[in-house]
């Protein structure tokens, strides 16, 4: 594969477009031109497509957009472009499994196929969501009770003895390293030093990410850092420092790729292709070891929209298919921890990406805008990945949409965005309030009622 | 529309047509071609207007996307390439529903949703300065002095860069341009609450929110005026 210095040479060297000319014709005009092509078409009617032909031609499409257009870095001002042997060769040196996590905590995470019955990696926490330090590690300790969750994936630290944290400032370092120092130690205290973390999101910059890699109290070798794709097909020095920096360290690179639908790519077809092509260029740019699909709605944002899991579940099965990448699909809802419709939003959300070639990441509430979010709705999360991998897309389809209807879109135009931690919880024993267990406990009987049981 | 126009010329329906096609050569020639024989305040409300509020439409049901927004934003300022000059020859203020300097703020990178709320603003009748991404706090307050803004849109992804915000509030009010200038702020970062707590005028959750809210801004502050 190429190497890091190749891919600055290249950056070096590409061709010089301004930015606009580089969103409208390199990959709004491909994009079109490619689902003409291929004649792609969306159906509102159904989230989970069942035609193999469509999946492969959202692939072919996806890889041509790749080879068409390459990645834009914005310091640069240029394109850098991959051969198709360089594009497959990056498919082919892909590992479909890695461990994570240390010791007896270490888990294989691995790439997962459309209707695979293994149980899926549960990767749990508020992921994105920008905390106080003392509420940061509270929550944390909620995720890292939960024996379901393998992997922690949780917000940033935002506020640090009282001080907000500003990006490229100092203290954006100190609040990576207050993050991880929070993990660690909810991690022991829960009895799981060894867990597989996909941290550092405190720091935006390069500065926050380079400063948590410590192996006692920090980013270990085991551990994960999002490298985001910039929207759209874009990167730039920042997300490629950290990627070639704690790659040669030995750590684990995670290409986050969160499209607009409705923006660069168009519509969620566009958006669909847009992923595939995004996640084969970061496997080239960055190294990337495994992926989040992240679609964003333009007015809703929740990936638990019927577009946005659509697009979920397209681009799992085509990635999945055709290469060995290891996929998080991610579950973030317009609901609030505390309510009864962030359940609903779960089930249809985490159904669609687990039966789809994903593991579920999550639960995001209230699309991290509230730190309105617990352990235990990430355990319900968990409960039903493991056992949507009984249902074929047919069936994950039908209970998906009916889920759907329960909270599309009064309750995601008027979402009850629910309550803190303190109030979910009895924060001295960890253990979630008699009203909201209730309220888990009604979700699991919602779901037995259409075959999904929970023990 | 008006019917009289409609009827009247057929090119207006045509200009209204290239707008929402994005089609700059056409908006170009059919407003060169009517600016000559109507008003051109008429063209503007009665051909070019409609259209651009028919793009917003069309993108809140995602019908088009950006891409298309912004091809009809293109359109539109070609048109008034023909417009403008007369307006001003007939000494006409560009008809506006209020003028807005808007950004991502310093420190953060993220402009996709800024992109779509500029849009949404111009395609609403909005005079749009976009001050693009990571735009120093005193850029946005330079340019509102320098355009006499009515109101300064900030965005903002990450919660990194919300302090930023903070400051352009603080140095509005140490220029004692805060009665001058309304705020709206919004991005992923940004909740209504913590809207209310900075003081900003407005809040927008997304585009079309952000859209209502300048309108009613706008009216609130001509009230006021009045």
């Amino acid at each position: 594969m190429l190497s890091f210095v190749d891919i600055i040479k290249r950056a070096e060297e590409g061709v010089k477009v301004s930015e606009r000319e580089f969103d409208i014709k390199w990959v709004y005009n491909n994009v079109k031109e490619l689902i003409k092509e291929y004649d792609l078409k969306y159906n509102p009617e159904e989230l989970i497509p069942l035609s193999e032909d469509f999946i492969d031609d959202v692939f072919e499409a996806g890889l041509n957009l790749a080879l068409k257009t390459g990645i834009y870095v914005v310091e640069y001002g240029s394109v850098i472009k991959f051969s198709e042997e360089e594009i497959k060769e990056g498919i082919k040196t892909a590992p479909a499994r890695i461990m994570v996590g240390e010791g007896a905590d270490s888990r294989e995470l691995y790439a997962r196929k459309t209707e695979d019955q293994r149980p899926p990696f549960i990767m749990g926490g508020q992921a994105g969501a920008p905390l106080p330090d003392d509420l940061h590690f509270i929550m944390a300790l909620s995720y890292m009770q939960e024996p379901i969750i393998d992997g922690i994936n949780h917000g940033g630290v935002a506020v640090v003895n009282g001080l907000e944290v500003r990006t490229r400032s100092p203290l954006e370092a100190l609040a990576a390293i207050k993050e991880l120092i929070n993990l660690r130690e909810a991690a022991r205290i829960a009895g799981r030093p060894g867990i597989h973390l996909l941290a550092a999101e405190s720091g935006v910059t390069a500065i926050g990410d380079l400063a948590a890699i410590n192996h006692e109290y920090g980013l270990r070798k085991t551990d994960a850092h999002l490298v985001p794709v910039l929207n759209e097909m874009k990167t730039d020095w920042d997300r490629l420092i950290k990627a070639i920096v704690f790659k040669v360290r030995g750590g684990i690179n995670c290409a986050l790729v969160d499209p607009v639908i409705g923006g660069y790519f168009g519509g969620p077809v566009g958006v669909a292709v847009g992923f595939v092509a995004s996640f084969l260029l970061s496997r080239i740019v960055y190294h990337a070891d495994y992926y989040i699909i992240h679609p964003i709605h333009h007015k809703w944002v929740s990936t638990s929209v019927p577009e946005g899991m659509w697009v979920l579940a397209t681009v799992g099965q085509a990635v999945s298919k055709h290469t060995n990448f290891i996929l998080f699909g991610d579950v973030w809802t317009s609901n609030g921890a505390g309510s009864q419709e962030i359940f609903w939003e779960i089930t249809a959300n985490t159904i669609v990406n687990t039966v789809t070639g994903s593991h579920p990441l999550g639960v995001s509430a209230t699309n991290g805008k509230y730190p309105h979010a617990s352990g235990l709705e990430t355990r319900f999360m968990g409960e039903v990945a493991h056992v949507a991998t009984r249902l074929n897309r047919k069936n994950a389809n039908e209970i998906a949409l009916i889920f759907t209807k329960k909270y599309h879109p009064y309750k995601t135009q008027n979402p009850d965005i629910g309550k803190p931690i303190y109030d979910l919880y009895d924060v001295k024993t960890m253990t979630p309030r008699d009203w909201w267990l209730e309220k888990y406990k009604l979700a699991i009987k919602e779901v037995a009622e259409y075959g999904l049981k929970i023990v | 529309m008006t019917q009289a126009l409609l009827k009247e010329n057929p090119e207006c329906r045509n200009l209204y047509d290239s707008i929402v096609k994005g089609n700059i050569e056409e908006a170009s020639l059919y407003a060169k071609n009517l600016v000559n024989e109507y008003p051109p305040l008429d063209i503007i409300q009665e051909c070019m207007s409609p259209a651009m509020k028919y793009v917003g439409d069309l993108f809140e049901r995602l019908e088009i996307f950006l891409p298309e927004v912004l091809a009809s934003a293109d359109a539109f300022e070609a048109a008034m390439k023909y417009i403008g000059p007369k307006l001003e020859a007939q000494k006409i203020a560009t008809p506006t529903k209020g003028k807005v300097v808007i950004g991502t703020i310093q420190g953060d990178i993220h402009d996709l949703g800024k992109n779509i709320v500029a849009l949404m603003l111009k395609a609403h009748g909005f005079e749009v300065y976009d001050l693009g991404r990571d735009v120093p706090v005193y850029k946005f307050v330079e340019k509102a002095e320098e355009v006499n803004a009515d109101i300064i849109a900030v965005s903002a992804l990450l919660s990194t860069s919300l302090p930023f915000i903070k400051d352009l509030v603080r140095l509005l009010d140490e220029k004692g341009l805060r009665s001058k200038r309304l705020l709206m702020v919004g991005g992923g970062a940004v909740t209504r609450e913590w809207a209310t707590a900075i003081g900003a005028d407005g809040y927008g959750e997304n585009a079309a929110e952000a859209v209502k809210v300048a309108i009613e801004l706008m009216q609130r502050s001509k009230v006021k005026g009045e």
